[in-house]
């Protein structure tokens, strides 16, 4: 057992309701992210972050651009991943995963850059938006929470601040 | 057909930084003023330290206009165009850009005025970068001083003075021009990373000082002191301690009961006589077109739009754009530079909460505050150690080779040094040059079916050598103070920016300037233009308060001289 969050099964933690992603769609998502940020010592992964449903909220509000750009580039992945190692790549153990990031990372840098990006915002954003679920994100980094009003002392250097818990959308607090 | 509204004396296009201070004075002097806002009022408790709704998202910001006339741009008028950024911070709204923009609050240099002569007597005009159309400013420091002192305590401008009346004092920056009395508030707090690179600065001999900021140290005209949240940023100041417009000039000036604010309001051309004479506006506004006549206009919309609406207005008159006879209206056009530094830090800096204001700032290699013999560049650049950091930004942090960009090697690195990193902020003095300048898009246009304002911009020399210098000098700075490891990245050639200057450019000379020394055009008498589009060089600083120093200077120009303006 590793040391950090309890391992939750995934299915567990995906959100009832619309959605922006066909099943393989979510499942390649899924396997993408625990890959760029994977459970390990140093805390929860992506998907037990919140990661997975950050992107999905995100994508089902029209302002927010680049949703065919994701979608097209998971299907891209899963060809890719077929292809080179005969199964989705949800369906490859991780070390074979990593290899098929790594070739996206190489040869599919738009796609690669737009999941890497959308992975930190839904790590470390507040937790009204979906991710950083339980602030592990925050947690991870140290960052010390937002807060209306920082005193000299939230300031200083070397020092360990005081983390402030909620989200400032309500989240955190019950609502 | 356009509806025609009650004639006003004087209409001013654009409520930010600018027209937000300008109608000031007019409303103060008695003369009826309409304030034309393609925006609206911000809700305060609108406000929220949330950085996906703030910085990743744009959403404050990210209001139609401005986002749907972003301009285009191109390195040469053979090179192709680039795809636009989806979102510019620039913004319309009552208070515009000053609700939430960084809020230093710089004086230029008397050097920044006169660089051309000063430039020429030290050095040679040999010095003068090829390729830049550079001129002295039709005013020096001087004159202008008044007019910032003004400006600094209607607002709250929070600082330490260097040199008051030629007495300098090294609490303050010993580089600036003399100021005639004091700032009206204190610097800001200091954060633990100001106190730690102040002292670094002073191991290299530095005249390290506390920066200047139109944000309340403590209380001011009633508004509360900053509380260094961390979100100010592309955020509006939740309790008004940030001095934009829409908490300072523009309520005052409604005090008057002079000033109208049509809000909303998208202004779509300048209308002008059979004379070649301003007659007043046109704008849209919930898809009604109306028509608004006034004796005078004042443009102060952004350094992009300011072109833009001058070259849209095109009529018998001005078969060219208005004011545009000389073919000037577009050129002298500039983005300011700056340049990329990393530091990383073998402990934490904690710059998370604070105000990139709230910043310790090093002037040794700005300006003309160094020998340049032998360097084959003029200028240099102001440096800011400043604080606020956001935590997806934390995360997306350079490696700096030390780890891969993704895995447990990841989040390991992030985990120890995400708190540990800092960028600073370097402006560079820049100048005009033939090579760059803007004009309308041939293909992009706005929802009204008017062309974009386009870019054009090619290489520099002198602005990447002066960045490169003082990239260097920053990571002097950086090493000194104790960090790991420094990255230094190549200059960029600015593109859209939120630093844009000149396109109706200040100067004696009708043939190569758009306005005169008082910021009436040279060829539309009633037609003034306010904003850093009328500035002639950059300053290695932001550009707001002379943005707004001039700006009053034209507007008490006018209400002082209404008789010959307006006839």
């Amino acid at each position: 057992m590793l040391a950090g969050a309890a391992l939750v099964p995934i299915t567990a933690l995906r959100a009832a309701g619309p959605t922006v992603f066909s099943e393989s769609q979510r499942r390649c998502l899924e396997a993408f992210v625990n890959r760029l940020v994977p459970h390990d010592e140093y805390g929860p992964g992506a998907v037990e972050c919140g990661v997975v449903e950050y992107i999905d909220r995100s994508f089902s509000d029209p302002l927010i651009g680049g949703k065919e750009t994701l979608l097209a580039g998971l299907e891209a992945v899963d060809a890719f991943s077929r292809q080179s190692h005969g199964a989705p790549l949800a369906d490859l153990p991780p070390e074979t995963q990593d290899t098929v990031l790594i070739a996206m990372e190489n040869n599919s840098a738009a796609v690669f850059g737009l999941i890497r990006r959308l992975t930190l915002e839904g790590m470390f954003c507040d937790p009204s938006y979906g991710g950083n679920r339980n602030f592990a994100g925050w947690d991870l980094i140290r960052y010390p929470g937002p807060r209306l009003a920082a005193s000299p002392d939230d300031q200083r250097v070397g020092i360990a601040i005081k983390p402030v818990r909620t989200s400032v959308n309500g989240a955190g607090r019950g609502h | 057909m356009a509806i025609n509204l009650k004639p006003v004396d004087v209409a001013v296009i654009g409520l930010g930084a600018a027209g937000g201070v300008a109608v000031l004075p007019l409303a103060r002097a008695g003369l009826k003023v309409a304030g034309i806002e393609a925006g609206t009022w911000m809700d305060p408790h609108s406000f929220k330290p949330d950085e996906i709704y703030n910085n990743v998202r744009g959403l404050l910001t990210s209001v139609p206009k401005a986002n749907r006339e972003i301009p285009t741009f191109r390195e040469t008028p053979s090179s192709p165009t680039r795809p636009r950024p989806a979102v510019h911070p620039m913004m319309n709204a009552v208070g515009g850009t000053s609700i939430h923009y960084w809020a230093q609050s710089w004086r230029l240099k008397a050097w920044d005025f006169r660089t051309v002569s000063e430039v020429k007597k030290r050095y040679g005009a040999s010095a003068i970068p090829a390729g830049s159309t550079v001129e002295d400013w039709p005013l020096a420091y001087d004159e202008l001083e008044p007019w910032y002192d003004l400006v600094e305590y209607e607002i709250g401008v929070s600082g330490k003075a260097g040199n008051i009346q030629g007495t300098l004092d090294p609490l303050g920056n010993v580089f600036e021009s003399p100021r005639r009395r004091e700032y009206p508030m204190p610097p800001l707090r200091r954060a633990g990373y100001n106190d730690h690179m102040d002292e670094a600065a002073k191991k290299l001999g530095w005249k390290s000082f506390p920066g200047p900021a139109a944000i309340n140290s403590q209380q001011y005209n009633g508004r509360p002191g900053c509380a260094f949240h961390g979100y100010c940023s592309r955020g509006g100041c939740h309790i008004s301690a940030k001095n934009s417009t829409a908490v300072t000039t523009i309520p005052e000036a409604l005090k008057t009961k002079n000033l109208k604010i049509f809000d909303r309001a998208q202004v779509t051309r300048i209308a002008t006589g059979a004379d070649g004479r301003v007659t007043g506006v046109l704008y849209i506004r919930d898809k009604k077109e109306y028509f608004q006549p006034a004796h005078v206009v004042l443009v102060a919309s952004y350094t992009y739009e300011n072109s833009r609406l001058l070259l849209l207005s095109k009529s018998k008159a001005w078969p060219n754009g208005l004011s545009n006879r000389h073919g000037q209206v577009g050129k002298h056009y500039f983005g300011h530079w700056s340049g990329s530094v990393l530091a990383l830090f073998p402990q934490d800096m904690n710059v998370w909460y604070g105000t990139p204001a709230q910043a310790t700032l090093v002037d040794e290699w700005a300006d003309d505050n160094f020998d340049h013999s032998g360097l084959g560049f003029i200028g240099g650049s102001s440096m800011s150690a400043y604080t606020e950091k956001h935590p997806i930004d934390a995360a997306a942090m350079d490696t700096f080779g030390r780890a891969p960009a993704w895995g447990s090697g990841w989040k390991k690195f992030v985990r120890d040094n995400a708190c540990r990193w800092t960028a600073p902020y370097i402006q560079t003095n820049t100048f005009p040059y033939e090579n760059t300048w803007l004009d309308l898009d041939d293909e992009v246009r706005d929802p009204l079916g008017d062309p974009v304002c386009r870019i054009t911009s090619g290489p520099k020399v002198n602005e990447v050598r002066a960045t490169e210098f003082t990239q260097k000098k920053m990571e002097q700075w950086y090493l000194a103070a104790g960090a790991l490891q420094v990255i230094r990245r190549t200059p960029a050639n600015p593109t859209v920016s939120t630093h844009a200057y000149g396109g109706t450019r200040m100067g004696d000379n009708p043939e190569t300037n758009v306005v005169d020394r008082r910021g009436f055009s040279h060829e539309a008498p009633n037609l003034g233009i306010l904003g850093a589009s009328v500035m002639g060089t950059s300053g290695a600083r932001n550009p707001t308060l002379t943005v707004q120093a001039l700006a009053w200077r034209t507007a008490d120009h006018l209400a002082k001289n209404w008789k010959s303006i307006a006839v």
